[in-house]
């Protein structure tokens, strides 16, 4: 799948703060389509109402977490596919190994800055 | 078995002292007057046995209260209610605060910067007068950090009286730890599972190379 930056991106975070920063950190980059959901159920409402070519989330968020919102995703046939970056203060090997094996794209650790978020988004599609 | 202030047996001394007399007497010679005298050794042994038990209970009694009173003393340096009335109450305004003052300022920055990225050149010096403007704004943001510092250090401050009287009253009724943890609730158990355990202190927390090393340069492929 190639890096085609008119795809939307759909940005998870229960941070109001966080979500602006990644919105104005993704337009830096040049994605305009971006749409925000405030935990993993809205997310995946989100996800099942519009195709998404890259999701990037937070993992600390409530009801639903993201390692949760990142199992659901593979586990459905529609979503399965969809690139799935974790953007988390959760930075530990444990947390990085499992978010792996959960089938996570990438992973960044917050703080981040706009290079580090451009960098992992081209690693995951081949860039 | 209660014993006296010697460390013999208390009801040594009656069985010895009957002994005797019995032993003092040949067979068959038991008269009136022998029960009598061994009814009263019986008597005189056993108010020595009770004085002995009183003085044990009373000894005891007296502990437990002075236990109590120490420990009614304790519980009053805990002052339970200041804590629960003003300082915790004060600490949650403080931190509740924090929160809203650094929302505040994170979004008074992000507005200034997002109006200094949507200014148009065209015009220098009325793009100088938004940049100049903005900036002023961010400074004026940034002195949230002041404020906060200063909420923190009381936060900081009622942790560590809490901390105080708790560590002073534990030693006060010398508890000791507990062997089995205490029971974790729903919640404990969820964070626990999901290892939502929020930022990591430094040396704790792994670099962003650290993980990128996790993923051997090679993110999955969607």
């Amino acid at each position: 799948m190639a890096l085609d930056h008119s795809m939307p991106v759909l940005i998870v975070d229960d941070y109001s703060t966080m979500l602006r920063i990644i919105r104005n950190l993704l337009k830096q980059i040049g994605f305009e389509d971006v749409d925000e959901a405030s935990d993993g159920t809205q997310a995946l409402s989100k996800m099942r109402d519009k195709r998404y070519g890259l999701v990037i989330s937070d993992w600390n968020m409530e009801p639903m977490t993201g390692i949760e919102l990142l199992r659901e995703v593979r586990a459905d046939d529609k979503l399965n596919r969809t690139p799935f970056i974790m953007v988390t203060a959760e930075a530990k090997t444990e947390n990085v190994i499992l978010a792996k094996k959960a089938g996570v794209n990438n992973y960044i650790v917050k703080p981040f800055n706009a290079d580090t978020l451009k960098s992992k988004i081209q690693a995951v599609f081949g860039e | 078995m209660s014993r006296g202030p010697g460390g013999e047996s208390i009801l040594k001394q009656p069985f010895d002292r009957v002994r005797e007399y019995v032993s003092g007497k040949s067979e068959g010679e038991a008269s009136f007057g022998d029960v009598v005298a061994l009814a009263e050794i019986t008597a005189d042994s056993m108010q020595t046995f009770f004085a002995a038990i009183d003085r044990t209970i009373y000894r005891e009694l007296r502990e437990i209260a002075e236990y109590i009173t120490n420990l009614r003393s304790e519980i009053a340096h805990l002052r339970a209610g200041e804590l629960q009335n003003d300082r915790l109450p004060k600490a949650g305004e403080h931190l509740g605060a924090i929160v809203a003052a650094t929302e505040e300022a994170t979004n008074a920055i992000m507005e200034a910067a997002e109006a200094m990225l949507a200014a148009s050149g065209e015009d220098e010096a009325a793009f100088k007068k938004i940049v100049n403007d903005k900036v002023m704004t961010i400074f004026e943001a940034c002195s949230f950090q002041d404020l906060t510092g200063q909420r923190i250090a009381r936060v900081v401050e009622t942790l560590e009286q809490i901390e105080k009287r708790i560590g002073r009253f534990a030693a006060a009724v010398k508890t000791t730890a507990p062997g089995a943890p205490a029971a974790e609730d729903p919640r404990e158990r969820r964070a626990r599972e999901l290892l939502l355990n929020g930022p990591q202190d430094r040396g704790v927390a792994i670099e962003q190379s650290d993980v990128d090393a996790l993923f051997s340069e090679k993110p999955a492929r969607p």
